[in-house]
């Protein structure tokens, strides 16, 4: 079955497939990817979202909000974020830097 | 079931005990997205009560908490094999007066029918 997460939800321009390689990642689209999960999320402001942003001092984010805010990356990137690399995820920035570096996006 | 208390030693000392809460935390949501009433009226509960503890900075009774927080976790595994259990024998086999029975107590809270 196909992963159910937004990118997909929205429709890929090269056809998907399963077992392939999967779409060419850049990291324009993974700012508006973690943005768009971010925006979700009910405890943030979309208002206030940047990339910038820091979660604790701008937005307002606990750490147990943190937590479920990390969960939500996992689920749209379908991998595991260990705890200890979560806790330095500081600001939407962050996250992105951190995804490009997993998944290998260079630009 | 969430009345047991659990701690977010932010201002405490040890910070492996920290990432212990945070961890407890983290698989405590996951187990919740599967709750009867809902994720989110699991995950606010769960927030408040691990709110409530934020004070806490005794390590003992951190420990206390967090092992309180995985009898949690051990309830609602308990809690999902039944429902799993009572599903598939409702889907597969005739209402048996005696098993019905034996499978629902009087204290029982969730709705056997729910399958999920």
């Amino acid at each position: 079955a196909a992963p159910t997460n937004i990118l997909s939800a929205l429709g890929t321009i090269a056809p998907h497939r399963c077992y392939g390689h999967g779409v060419e990642m850049t990291r324009h689209m993974l700012n508006e990817r973690v943005l768009l999960v971010l925006r979700l999320f009910d405890k943030i402001n979309p208002d206030k979202l940047t990339l910038e942003s820091q979660f604790a001092k701008d937005l307002g984010l606990d750490s147990l909000d943190h937590v479920e805010l990390i969960m939500a990356v996992e689920d749209e990137f379908g991998f595991e974020i260990p705890d200890q690399d979560a806790e330095r995820l500081r600001s939407p920035e962050d996250i992105v830097q951190y995804l490009c570096d997993k998944l290998d996006v260079f630009d | 079931k969430l009345q047991s208390s659990i701690s977010d030693p932010m201002t405490s000392p040890p910070p492996q005990l920290r990432s212990q809460v945070i961890a407890l935390y983290k698989n405590l949501l996951y187990m919740g997205r599967d709750y009867p009433k809902g994720y989110a009226y699991f995950r606010d509960r769960l927030k408040s009560v691990f709110l409530k503890n934020s004070g806490v900075k005794d390590p003992d009774q951190i420990k206390v908490l967090i092992g309180r927080g995985e009898f949690v976790i051990k309830e609602l595994e308990a809690l999902y094999m039944l429902r799993k259990y009572r599903a598939l024998k409702h889907r597969y086999y005739e209402k048996d007066e005696a098993t019905t029975s034996a499978t629902t107590s009087s204290s029982d809270k969730e709705a056997p029918t729910k399958t999920q």
